[in-house]
């Protein structure tokens, strides 16, 4: 039962990946960094 | 669609980007010049394998989010320090390489008009992208496609060469190296490379230069669609299409430049998205390395790429005087 739910949730966000312009989707993709760097003070290493 | 099938590409690309990072630690060579050199290499002396190929075209998406995340170490006053004056730079340019391409194409070599319009677009404005957008909106042919992008990605790997080479013989400053870049190369990726290569600074300029040229592209496309129309062989233009080939991602990079002017950032957090955005261009620029394949470039013709070097060369040597002129070598 859980792991429909998941499954149909993964599938759901896969649509809409998809379905994005690949400029909407290098905008999520910045915008995940940002949100990961700022709530999880995450360190990037260079 | 299978999200595994991305896989081994997206593994290839990062290991070239440790792989030119390593190389950049070890033996001095510029991390963005390297990623390209290995893309070039693995496409032209082994050849993409096809189960590489959808995670390796990802690359453009890697670039896009690196300029986003650049956004963030830029502030509003750093770009209206010197932007009012690039941004006619970057106007006329692309105004003057379209129209020395028009020019040359029709009054001098007398190729057909939708195959000058193709070059002079992706001259003057953002490269295969341009010529794409173009070609859909005054309805060129298959084989004038094929030659115009062509022609544009040959002039991508002589720049991308040329350029840095230029830049340290004149030793330009660089705002003057990264503007001149931003305005006078064509494709995205090769102007954000040698920008990023001649420094950071540099590398800044390049790219918002190359933005704002991008931006145009709505405005030229509608041009030339209404051009196109009135001889009856393209449909009507519509404002529609100015959003249609805005480049988005532009609006994440305006909105990380407002948080950064803001002060919303720690510098702990700007050092990380600087290093997030350094990964994705070396991610992306392996990628765009493989797009340089040789027996491509070799089926350009030798009148088109007579007049975009013609073009380019005016182009290129009209902004470099002018930038030097108002922003000092």
């Amino acid at each position: 039962m859980g792991s429909t739910r998941l499954d149909r949730g993964v599938a759901a966000v896969r649509s809409r990946w998809t379905d994005l312009e690949r400029d909407w989707q290098s905008v999520a993709v910045g915008a995940t960094t940002v949100a990961a760097i700022a709530v999880f003070e995450l360190q990037i290493p260079w | 669609m299978s999200a595994a099938r991305f896989l081994p590409g997206l593994a290839a690309l990062l290991l070239g980007a440790v792989l030119a990072r390593a190389v950049e630690l070890t033996l001095g060579f510029n991390h963005l010049l390297v990623a390209i050199a290995l893309g070039f290499v693995l496409a032209n002396a082994v050849g993409v394998p096809d189960r590489l190929e959808p995670g390796i075209n990802t690359h453009k998406l890697w670039l896009g989010a690196g300029i986003v995340l650049m956004g963030a170490s830029l502030t509003l006053e750093t770009i209206l320090e010197v932007g009012g004056l690039v941004l006619l730079v970057v106007v006329g340019v692309t105004t003057l390489t379209i129209l020395v391409v028009e020019l040359l194409a029709r009054n001098v070599f007398g190729l057909a008009d939708h195959m000058g319009s193709l070059l002079a677009a992706g001259s003057g404005i953002c490269g295969v992208s341009a010529v794409v957008a173009v070609a859909g909106a005054i309805r060129a042919r298959e084989e004038q496609i094929a030659y115009a992008a062509a022609t544009v990605l040959l002039f991508d790997a002589i720049t991308i060469v040329v350029y840095p080479l230029i830049g340290d013989l004149l030793g330009l400053s660089d705002v003057v190296f990264g503007v001149w870049a931003g305005v006078s190369m064509f494709s995205t990726g090769p102007v954000v490379a040698v920008g990023f290569a001649h420094s950071e600074v540099a590398g800044q300029w390049a790219t918002m230069a190359k933005l704002s040229r991008n931006a145009l592209i709505g405005a030229v496309v509608i041009a030339y669609a209404s051009y196109y129309a009135r001889s009856g062989s393209a449909g009507r233009p519509s404002l529609r299409t100015l959003w249609d080939e805005f480049p988005k991602f532009v609006l994440g990079f305006l909105v990380l430049v407002a948080l950064a002017s803001a002060g919303v950032f720690s510098s702990a957090q700007q050092a990380s998205i600087e290093n997030a955005y350094n990964w994705l261009f070396v991610l992306a620029f392996v990628g765009l390395g493989t797009e340089i394949q040789l027996a491509e470039l070799r089926s350009t013709g030798l009148t088109p790429a007579l007049v975009v070097l013609l073009a380019l060369v005016v182009a290129s040597t009209v902004s470099l005087v002018v930038l030097s002129m108002l922003f000092g070598a």
